[in-house]
């Protein structure tokens, strides 16, 4: 073999040790993702959640296409199937139940864990108060929903095919965990979310104050099944440390940052979509006492702009498409200036959702007021009663005191007291959750009021839905858990009621 | 990309630069001679040689060939010459080694199927296909081209059986392959591609029916393998399965289709030129029957006052308004219009599409040396409005016997496609999505005349839902554009006179650049309308580098007994990269530059890496020419999998047995051929990359300042493995009447277990899915190709006719415990699934509800027809494929036609869906004919409360509004005959193509998909927006092109 030949074999065998001399370790390195981490800042992670949670209940499918239709809060023009009820199909609503266990509430979840982990109260505590929040919308809308089971596909005992709890127990749970989101916020620690925080900035007093009063509004939901709990839990809420809103200042608040890509829902919806008007029923209920609201809430009709007027639900699309001109189109406030069917003014893109305000807490105690429960007194009905209406309007800008007067001595709206006072705190709570389509449903659900409530002419069912169907993805993937809730619950239809919605007959507004 | 251009380069430098041996003078033994076919015309590129020594040579384009056989090797003894071609019947002669200078002339027969002769097979070994005990069948350039199509792959339909082949209509478009069915159910079904022995991507980038696709705007940017260009092809290889493909590793399991370029040749100092060029008119080939009686609108009305809901049902996009019977009616186009139909006014949206093509090449060399340059253009004008398309290629490639012992060669090809205002598709973002909907009375000249209204702003029909189909195809410039390199360069030595090594590297390098820009004003997602326009710009990258090492083997142990073998390394790397800048708010009007981005642009990237490492071999025997037993090994180490699964091995073995060499008394003038093959094969297949860990995904936009991550929705399996797929073979193949009629059958069986599944699990675990190794797919059928030559005059006249037939059965056989199913996909509520004990790829949906006593459908006290409870309503696998081909030649004239035929298989059609809900298609007449209420619809069926006969009447309207997601009634049979090839060629007179300075020039007419007949109305039955598994249902795809034009070809 010549030293040329030698050479020749010695680089291909050089070759060939380049080829294979690639040890295990060096090529499963190469399977390491370059795009995303297997940690992120819990911050991070907690802003997320929120404008996801956010965005989905207050945002637009669940709401303007959903809640705000079957509590006439709105109605459709145009293509109405989902105020005929036709697109509350078990696929169409499916993502309402199932993306927010997968987004908002498994986030949330780490941050809880990681937060606790790292014994940072300021970090766990506020995102379990968020949570609990997500899953009041989610419980509220299908009944029995997985809880206790929830949120553990990637542990090391991981639960793919969670059971589904009681309602009853939900709230249980969602009440505990807000008792001790402020109780664990006491003591707050220091390092708190910051400006990661985009709805108290991270303060531990603003979170506490917010999971007390979100803890009045899931007892009271109680009050016809269960009213000893409710009274417990309210006076709990309501004495709850760090104590509960004290004005509009302390109100939940998402305000969205409106830079296009991140747009208040409502604005981002009718950019491009002309559907929606005023449903007849919130029209005229707040026409009837000259509601200063109405401006806001809405925009005078096409046809006469001296007029505001709302249209009724659920028309056959012949029918509905001739309200088109003729009925209120949603506040100004509601729109981002330009849309691709015309001008609107107004800085919709950045008008702030109102998640949980003292107006509502109001409400709530006068209703405990006038149940005279934990601890307050009929008497006391009348001041909360018009302190809720009142910080209502200044929510919504209405701030001029004669106004607000005048409002209030309106013979539809001055208190009553007793049961016809139940009706208009229940009545004036429906018109102040305007834009917060899934807890006005709620109210109305467990008080019946406004009453009169009738699905439109043209609806797939003859009654208003009392809930949302369970997720087809559910059917396929959890199917022996969702048929033992269904079997225990009720028929999966838009029918059947929530646990607090089942005795009608012992709330004193039913009739 | 530049870097690995130069490694590339630097490859086929060294390997030029190796070898400085210079050769030594030697007393050969000279064979030489010329082949020609049966008219005496002269034969190229016929292999002609001493399989036993490993020596030989192709005939140049005269048909002469030449070799010499070193001194001393087998002198004196005889030898078996043997000239082969593909697609003629191979020739053996018996010579004596004589140190001398032998003359053999040949004369080849044709034969319409190939049963012997010379075939490229796995790595691109040339081997003999007698000895073949697997499945494959070989394709060359002539019948390849026989038509011209933008794709090579469609040019491959109906001619290979077992092959399935779907276009996309879309020019430029993903054309969807499977053979042998669909092994992987989530993961990749396509089959490998490989050029001259490197891989190439035949990655796509595809839009859906729902269109829904943010980035890109929804469209198809077709199958990556549609580079090739067709006339550089040499010849084309389907290994149908993991047994013929075993060697190629993990992407075998779908099959391998071994493409060959053309090589340059020894041309005794002239220049060949080869020329072709091409022009075709294409035309959708299927467009929608429409209703012509009633214009826009809804319960009989309409009066445009703003087309978007404020005057009567304008904003309506559907047709069930008044009757179209001249009644002045405002309208988008004025005041005080006539209402009347326009029935063309969807055909009269499409051009006239032009398609020209033309190759260049160029080959010569000498012995030692030899090089081709082909340099080829094409330019189609699309049917649709204003859409182009632009690729140009260059190949250069050349070989270089450097020594006797030591030869190298390299190939080049470079190829830039450019696409202008490609359609969109499906439901979402889809050109002729409108047209499923749109008002019959809309005259299309006003839209084609104006875009714009006085104050700039779109102008349309419509303002609710669509924008003018001109402003799409004008106004929102969408461009992409592909460079690729494909390079391989490759040195052999022969270490021994039976043993070689080889030296290989490739690589498959390209990127990809996507524009798309939105005016403002452009309704739907992509513009805010508080905003100046939007866009969206992509940039692919992919590579994809194979180093190979090879020895191989090839002697002749005894008289009796060949042996081959195979030793080899391979090394792949493959990187993928994807950045995304997107806004939908610009500020200043009409520019298109990130620096004017009003809204944030969202930004992504995605990169991702994978190797595989690998070690194989082969060994074969064959005794007596007869018997051929072969086994293959390879073990392969990826990155995709963790340590300890990442590591396996699959073997496969095959058996050749000639019975007509065996037992040569069963050869007869009937019998000529006939042999019995089978073979066993395992394939394993990784997973995708970073499967192995959940993670955290960031959004580029911040809420306000503020950074965002959500976690992953699939729980990652840390401890996947390989997928594998098991596969068994046999068949036969019988030469009948010297060649006259051959059959080639295979059945085969495979079945694909430990698959990698995202398993749907349910959502309130906080994930949507986990991913799992579980399930069974199997798939069991037949192939058969025949080839019989009916007529062979003596005058001339030939007929030749073959037939392609394959019939796939895929089953689920086994899911993940309770698991029922896996969604492949969806749209509208219905499905398309896995599902357990059932065929792969069921149509899931509504049915109508039936009595269960009579079986009558079922009606609410309404009228409406009652929707039953889900189940399943198809199959979207055909029960059978199948081509035939004819061939007829006289004299000059060549007469060939193709038919391609797919039977069975249903597809749930959301465009006759639509078509119906809008009033717009002439199904939707149904209950309208005399008068918009009168009669009306009382659907035959029972009432389900009272269970007595429906008497309660709809209006049309209402009752095709009623049909919406009732899915049975739009599942539709898939079957469909195309008369997919015609062509007329003419042979110029021998003196007119000498005076061109060439053997032959041909002229042809050519068509393709003149014809099709199908089962469904109003679409092309043939579709595919994607090469993924969800297939089956469409939404206004595109029409595949009816295209009819010349051919010119110049052989040199």
């Amino acid at each position: 073999m010549t030293a040329q030949t030698t050479l020749r074999y010695l680089s291909g065998l050089g070759l060939v040790a380049a080829i294979a001399g690639c040890d295990a370790d060096a090529i499963t390195k190469v399977n390491e993702n370059p795009n995303s981490p297997t940690n992120a800042p819990a911050g991070a992670v907690f802003t997320n959640a929120v404008q996801s949670g956010i965005g989905r209940y207050l945002g637009w499918n669940y709401n303007g296409r959903g809640a705000a239709l079957v509590i006439q809060h709105l109605a459709e023009t145009q293509y109405p199937d989902d105020d005929q009820y036709k697109l509350f199909d078990a696929n169409s609503t499916s993502g309402y139940f199932n993306t927010p266990y997968t987004s908002e509430l498994e986030d949330l979840q780490k941050v809880i864990e990681s937060g606790t982990e790292d014994e940072r109260p300021a970090v766990a505590a506020p995102a379990l108060a968020l949570q609990t929040l997500i899953f009041q919308y989610i419980t509220d809308t299908f009944g029995d929903i997985p809880y206790s089971e929830a949120l553990k596909g990637d542990g090391e005992e991981a639960i793919l095919q969670p059971k589904y709890d009681l309602q009853k127990d939900v709230y249980a749970g969602l009440l505990a965990s807000l008792t001790k989101a402020a109780a664990d916020l006491a003591n707050p620690g220091a390092v708190t979310l910051g400006s990661a925080d985009p709805i108290y900035s991270g303060s531990p007093a603003s979170w506490q104050r917010f999971a007390n009063t979100l803890h009045a509004r899931l007892a009271l939901r109680l009050i016809n099944v269960d009213p000893t709990t409710a009274a417990t839990e309210l006076q709990k809420a309501l004495t709850g440390p760090g104590g509960v809103f004290r004005s509009n200042a302390d109100n939940a608040t998402m305000r969205w940052p409106g830079d296009g890509a991140f747009n208040n829902p409502w604005a981002d919806n009718f950019k491009s979509r002309d559907d929606h008007r005023l449903s007849q029923s919130l029209m005229n209920a707040m026409l009837a006492n000259s509601d200063p609201r109405i401006p806001i809430y809405a925009q005078p009709t096409v046809s006469d702009p001296t007029k505001y007027a709302g249209m009724p639900n659920g028309l056959s699309a012949t029918a509905a498409a001739t309200w088109f001109n003729t009925s209120s189109r949603p506040g100004a406030v509601f729109y981002p200036g330009a849309t691709a069917y015309g001008f609107y003014g107004g800085t919709g893109a950045s008008f702030p959702q109102q998640i949980l305000t003292y107006a509502e807490l109001q409400f709530i105690r006068a209703e405990v007021a006038n149940r005279g429960i934990a601890g307050l007194t009929a008497g006391q009905a009348q001041g909360f009663y018009n302190d809720a209406i009142t910080a209502s309007l200044n929510q919504w800008g209405v701030t001029n005191a004669g106004a607000i007067a005048a409002f209030l001595a309106q013979p539809g709206v001055a208190y009553k007291g007793g049961l016809d006072g139940l009706k208009q705190i229940a009545t004036q709570k429906w018109i102040a959750l305007y834009t917060d389509g899934g807890n006005a449903w709620a109210e109305w659900r467990r008080t019946c009021q406004p009453a009169g409530l009738v699905p439109g002419p043209a609806a797939v069912v003859n009654y208003i839905p009392r809930r949302f169907r369970y997720s087809t993805t559910e059917t396929s993937a959890n199917t022996e858990n969702l048929a033992a809730a269904v079997a225990r619950q009720g028929p999966d239809n838009l029918g059947t009621r929530m646990y607090w919605d089942t005795k009608p007959t012992a709330a004193p507004t039913c009739s | 990309m530049a870097r690995r251009i130069t490694y590339v380069l630097a490859s086929a430098v060294f390997v030029l630069a190796a070898s400085t041996h210079a050769a030594r003078a030697q007393e050969p033994t000279r064979v030489q001679g010329l082949v020609t076919n049966d008219n005496r015309q002269p034969l190229s590129g016929v292999s002609v040689g001493i399989a036993a020594l490993g020596v030989g040579a192709f005939t140049g384009d005269d048909g002469r060939y030449s070799f010499t056989i070193p001194a001393g090797r087998g002198t004196g003894q005889p030898a078996t010459l043997t000239a082969r071609r593909i697609g003629f019947q191979p020739v053996n002669a018996t010579i004596n080694l004589s140190a001398t200078t032998i003359t053999k002339d040949f004369i080849l027969g044709s034969s319409p199927t190939q049963l012997e002769g010379v075939v490229v097979t796995a790595l691109g070994i040339t081997r003999e296909k007698s000895q073949l005990g697997t499945a494959m069948q070989q394709v060359d350039a002539a019948e390849l081209n026989r038509t011209k199509d933008q794709s090579i792959v469609n040019q491959l339909a109906g001619k290979v059986s077992g092959l399935n082949v779907t276009g996309s209509g879309t020019q430029g478009g993903s054309t969807k392959l499977t053979i042998r069915g669909t092994n992987s159910i989530l993961g990749n079904n396509n089959p490998l591609f490989v050029v001259d022995g490197v891989p190439v991507s035949n990655a796509a980038r595809s839009g859906s029916p729902n269109g829904g696709n943010a980035t890109t705007g929804g469209m198809d940017f077709g199958s990556a393998v549609n580079d090739i260009n067709p006339d550089d092809v040499e010849s084309i290889s389907v290994l149908k399965g993991p047994n013929a493909a075993a060697l190629y590793g993990a992407r075998a399991s779908n099959g391998v289709i071994v493409i060959t370029t053309k090589k340059g040749r020894a041309t005794q100092g002239r220049v060949g030129t080869e020329f072709s060029a091409n022009y075709s008119w294409d035309s959708p080939s299927i467009l929608p029957e429409y209703q012509n009686a009633y214009g826009q609108g809804f319960g009989g009305d309409f009066k445009f006052v703003d087309g978007a809901g404020g005057g009567v049902n304008d904003g309506a996009d559907e047709s069930w308004g008044p009757k179209l019977d001249g009644r002045l009616i405002d309208q988008f186009s004025g005041a005080a219009q006539p209402w009347v139909a326009n029935p063309d006014n969807v055909k009269d949206f499409f051009d006239g599409g032009h398609t020209m093509s033309g190759n260049l090449a160029f080959r010569g060399g000498t012995d030692r040396a030899n090089a081709r340059l082909s340099l080829g253009a094409e330019n189609v004008q699309g049917y649709i409005p204003n859409n182009k398309f632009q690729k140009i290629s260059g190949l250069l490639s050349g070989t270089m016997q450097v020594t006797p012992k030591f030869s190298a060669d390299a190939t080049l090809q470079y190829i830039n496609n450019d696409a202008r205002n490609r359609p969109g598709v499906g439901y979402n973002t889809g050109i002729l999505e409108q047209f499923i909907w749109f008002g019959r009375q809309v005259n299309m000249d006003q839209l084609k005349a104006k875009r714009f209204d006085e104050n700039g702003d779109l102008y349309n029909w419509n303002y609710n839902y669509h924008n003018n189909p001109y402003w799409i195809q004008f106004e929102n410039p969408e461009a992409d554009e592909r460079d690729r390199f494909i390079g391989v360069a490759s040195a052999r030595y022969s270490i021994l006179p039976w043993l070689d090594a080889t030296v290989r590297g490739g690589s498959d390098i390209y990127a990809l650049d996507i524009s798309q820009q939105f005016a403002k004003g452009n309704l739907n997602w992509s513009v805010d309308p508080s905003y100046a326009g939007g866009f969206a710009y992509t940039t692919d990258s992919r590579s994809e580098t194979n180093i190979d090492f090879l020895l191989t083997a090839n002697r002749q142990v005894t008289s009796k007994l060949d042996m081959n073998g195979t030793f080899g390394l391979n090394r792949r790397s493959e990187t993928f990269s994807s950045k995304i800048q997107q806004t939908n708010g610009i500020s200043v009007p009409l520019i298109y530059n990130v620096s004017n981005a009003a809204i944030t642009p969202t930004l992504a990237q995605n990169d991702t890496r994978r190797r595989v490492n690998s070690v194989f071999g082969s060994a074969s025997g064959t005794y007596g020419g007869w018997v051929t037993l072969e086994g293959t090994i390879r073990n392969d180490i990826s990155s995709t999998l963790p340590i300890g699964e990442n590591s396996y091995v699959y073997p496969s073995g095959n058996l050749s047995f000639v019975l007509t060499e065996a037992f040569p008394s069963l050869r007869s003038n009937t019998l000529s051929f006939a042999k019995l093959r089978g073979s066993v094969a395992r394939v394993g297949t990784d997973a995708d990359p970073y499967s192995l860990q959940t993670t955290y995904a960031g959004d580029s936009r911040k809420f306000g300042a503020l950074p965002l991550f959500g976690l992953g929705n699939t729980i990652a399996n840390a401890d996947l493995k390989p997928e594998l797929t098991t596969s068994t073979e046999a068949g036969f193949e019988l030469g009948f009447f010297n060649g006259r009629l051959s059959v080639d059958a295979t059945y085969y069986q495979k079945t694909t277990d430990n698959q990698i599944l995202n398993l749907t699990v349910s959502p309130t675990s906080g994930f949507t899915s986990v991913a799992i190794n579980a399930g069974e797919i199997e798939n069991k059928g037949w192939e058969v190709l025949l080839g019989a030559t009916p007529v062979r005059l003596g005058n001339g006249f030939e007929w030749t006719t073959s037939v392609t037939w394959a019939r796939n059965r895929g089953r689920v056989n086994e899911l993940s415990g309770s698991l029922q199913t896996v969604t492949l996909g969806s749209a509208w509520g219905a499905t398309v699934e896995a599902r357990l004990n059932e065929p792969y790829g069921v149509i899931r949906g509504l049915p109508y509800a039936r009595d269960s006593a009579s079986g009558q459908i079922l009606t609410d006290d309404d009228g409406y027809p009652a929707f039953g409870a889900r189940r399943v309503l198809g199959n979207i696998q055909p029960d059978w494929t199948g081509g035939w081909s004819n061939t007829f030649s006289y004299k000059r004239f060549v007469v060939s036609a193709l038919l391609d035929v797919r039977q069975g298989g249903d597809i749930f059609s959301i465009s006759n869906m639509f078509g119906q809900y809008a009033g717009v298609f002439k199904e939707s007449m149904y209950g309208r004919e005399v008068d918009f209420d009168d009669p009306g619809v009382t659907f035959r069926g029972l009432n389900e409360n009272t269970g007595q006969p429906n008497t309660a009447t709809l209006t049309s309207e209402e009752f095709h509004h009623g049909l919406f997601q009732l899915h049975e009634a739009f599942v539709y049979d898939n079957s469909y005959v195309k008369l997919r090839e015609l062509r007329v060629g003419y042979d110029l007179p021998a003196n007119w193509a000498a005076r061109l300075n060439s053997r032959a020039v041909n002229l042809a007419f050519v068509g393709r998909n003149l014809f099709t007949s199908a089962n469904i109305p109003n679409i092309d039955p043939e579709f595919s927006y994607t090469t993924g598994n969800f297939q089956g249902m469409e939404f206004a795809p595109l029409p595949n092109a009816r295209s009819f034009g010349f051919n010119l070809r110049i052989t040199p």
